[in-house]
């Protein structure tokens, strides 16, 4: 019921006085993400501000492409109350395949992978099991799957290299191509979540299924919809991945990424519990957590605090932004 | 609510009706988990019969050691799955505490022993790490899946800053290197730890406070509170002591392994995860039980000896899991599917 009038809420925010629209923006989760990247620019800058050179700058966007990709997909499964473990290991198997099959087929490795993660969403949506256990088990299933497509092998681009690392040596404004598409790729998201059907209904379906499927949301549907929105985001990181390193292993770079990624969509607002999800916060959410190492190196505290800041971060800016008021029940 | 006529509390009230052992017996054999006992025995017997070695008695010394380090860890993360929050620490826990301990043992690299202070100050670790979960998940109301996130990389980072840039230390101490292989009564101590370990979680979750409040709260938290009990001072206990418990298998890890590492904890938690899950502790909370979670560990470890045994790459050990996990918990919640039902 709540989720009706919240529905109705966000739809005529749009015609709402500024003053009303200011209010809103100004609770916590909103502000928030902008507020901690921009404080923490601005220690960097006044404590060293030559890491804020223009290289300095590629570096943390190039950086920051694929876990904003990754970030955007989480948060897309977030926003419908699941959570998507596998989608880091989906990335890392879309870059093998890729730079396996790119002389020729590149197009097609993104599209199997796109029916590859599809058909996970649909086994969360039709088994009904919780996703955190199922994704648990296809990430296992898609590490190996890398190993074993990769041979445990690292795979360079050879013919067609050009087709992919354009996205990385093509700079706009000292912000290397795979940052911008990103960030189309969150603009886009971001009005599909304010202005589509689907895009309302996987809200309301993340802030009370219950009360979603009881009002005719087609709740299966969309939840194998957001499972494949991040899965195909995953193959896009891959993609980035693969520009940037021009190689593609299974213990490469896009090994690591499953907890930058979610810490970069948690950091960025999204509320784990589900129904809460700005992708344009998320951008911020993955430039700070790219931002991290560099910050640190640049207060001189030195490579090794990285995790230990890392984990301080992530618990104060989500204590910081979480809304406690939907609920009391916190698990 | 018959999952709460389960749960009696043992303080001797009138609800709690004592069963006459004979009752007793048939109730527990009812919730007994026969499946699992049942696919551990059949895969047993599979593995011997496709190498004999299998069934030697090395191998199931070997089986019981390897058993410790995850049989340690799923008794707190069973605790914590049981109350329905998620504890995802464990191994950048184990990296703190495995690394203090061996630096404050024997070791290569400082000439220090501290005997049994080591072991305090580790397990102090691992338990400071597990109350700071707690209290900011419980007074400031952050999910749990997010807190351990941060506790997770806070205790990989402690790991890292102990390990700094100098040699490997790697344990100096040949008794304590022998301690984990040594066998008592034909059973390496690691197990015996281990099984220490198991024999408390199972005295706390049927017969303190504690433990059938983390079953209270597990199965409907509002109710928990609204009966009065200390709804947050139990979910802070509960972190605490799955940080312990992970500590104690840091250090048992590291002793395994005779030397310091801030990953030594490396793969835990893709282990005992799936065998709680495998083995009915739902991730809502309120069900499935320590013992039960143990019965998962001793399934993954026995089927992924046994698949190493029979040739098999161990490069194939997280997709096997993976691929059971899925099966497991679709034919689990199979039939309990339905039009309204809400699974996340």
């Amino acid at each position: 019921m709540t989720d009706h009038s919240e529905i109705l809420m966000n739809r005529t925010t749009l015609a709402k006085p500024l003053g009303g629209r200011l209010s809103r923006l100004a609770s916590g989760h909103v502000i928030a993400p902008p507020l901690v990247f921009a404080v923490m620019l601005g220690a960097v800058w006044l404590l060293n501000p030559n890491y804020l050179s223009p290289f300095g700058i590629s570096i943390v966007a190039a950086t920051a492409a694929p876990i904003l990709l990754l970030a955007l997909g989480q948060a897309t499964v977030l926003n419908v109350g699941s959570i998507d473990l596998s989608n880091a290991a989906t990335s890392l198997l879309g870059t093998i395949l890729l730079a396996m099959i790119l002389p020729g087929y590149g197009f097609w490795g993104i599209l199997a992978i796109l029916a590859l993660v599809t058909v996970i969403g649909a086994i969360v949506a039709y088994a009904q099991v919780p996703s955190f256990a199922l994704t648990l088990g296809t990430l296992g299933v898609l590490q190996t799957a890398a190993l074993v497509t990769s041979d445990s092998q690292t795979i360079y681009l050879g013919a067609n290299r050009e087709l992919v690392s354009t996205l990385y040596t093509t700079n706009v404004g000292f912000v290397p191509l795979s940052f911008w598409l990103a960030v189309a790729v969150a603009l886009v998201f971001w009005a599909a979540l304010q202005f589509t059907r689907a895009g309302q209904s996987m809200t309301a379906m993340g802030k009370n299924e219950t009360a979603a499927i009881l009002s005719g949301v087609p709740v299966r549907g969309l939840r194998i919809a957001a499972f494949a929105v991040s899965g195909f985001l995953g193959g896009v990181a891959g993609l980035a991945i693969l520009a940037q390193a021009g190689s593609a292993s299974a213990s490469g770079i896009g090994s690591a990424l499953l907890l930058p990624g979610i810490a970069a969509a948690l950091v960025g607002g999204a509320s784990i519990s589900g129904g809460q999800t700005n992708p344009l916060n998320v951008i911020f959410g993955a430039l700070t957590v790219a931002f991290v190492p560099m910050a640190i190196q640049a207060l001189g505290v030195g490579a090794q605090s990285q995790s230990l800041v890392y984990g301080l971060f992530i618990i104060l800016v989500v204590a910081l932004t979480t809304t406690r008021s939907r609920g009391i029940v916190i698990k | 609510m018959s999952s709460f006529a389960r749960h009696r509390i043992p303080d001797g009230s009138a609800q709690s009706a004592r069963l006459v052992p004979p009752e007793r017996w048939r109730a527990a054999l009812r919730h007994a988990p026969l499946g699992m006992i049942l696919s551990i025995v059949v895969l047993a017997v599979v593995f011997t019969w496709a190498n004999p070695r299998f069934g030697s008695v090395e191998n199931l010394q070997n089986l019981l050691y390897q058993v410790a380090v995850p049989l340690i860890v799923v008794v707190g993360t069973t605790m914590v799955i049981q109350m329905g929050s998620i504890d995802l620490s464990v191994q950048g826990v184990m990296g703190a505490s495995g690394m203090a301990w061996i630096l404050m043992s024997p070791n290569s690299r400082l000439a220090v022993d501290f005997g049994p202070w080591a072991w305090v100050a580790a397990l102090a670790l691992g338990l400071g790490l597990g109350l700071l979960a707690g209290i900011v998940h419980a007074r400031l109301k952050v999910p749990s899946f997010v807190v351990t996130l941060g506790t997770w990389y806070i205790g990989l980072g402690i790991g890292v800053l102990l390990y700094g840039n100098g040699m490997l230390p790697s344990l100096t101490s040949e008794t304590l290197a022998r301690w984990p292989t040594r066998l008592t009564l034909g059973v390496p101590n690691a197990f015996w730890l281990a099984a220490a370990a198991l024999g408390l979680g199972l005295l706390v979750m049927n017969y303190t406070r504690l433990g059938r409040g983390i079953l209270a709260i597990g199965n409907n938290e509002t109710i928990a509170g609204a009966m009065g009990l200390p709804v947050a001072s139990i979910k802070i206990m509960a972190f605490a002591v799955a940080g312990l418990l992970s500590a104690l298998a840091g250090i048992l890890a590291t002793m395994q392994l005779g030397s310091g590492s801030p990953d030594i904890g490396s793969g835990q938690l893709f282990t005992v995860i799936p065998a709680a899950v495998i083995a009915g502790t739902a991730l809502s909370g309120g069900e499935g039980g320590v013992v039960r979670s143990a019965l998962g560990v001793f399934l993954l470890i026995l089927l992924n000896n046994g698949l190493v045994l029979a040739g098999v790459d161990p490069d194939f050990q997280s997709g096997i899991f993976g691929a059971i996990l899925v099966v497991a918990i679709i034919a689990v919640s199979w039939p309990l599917r339905g039009r309204l039902k809400v699974a996340k």
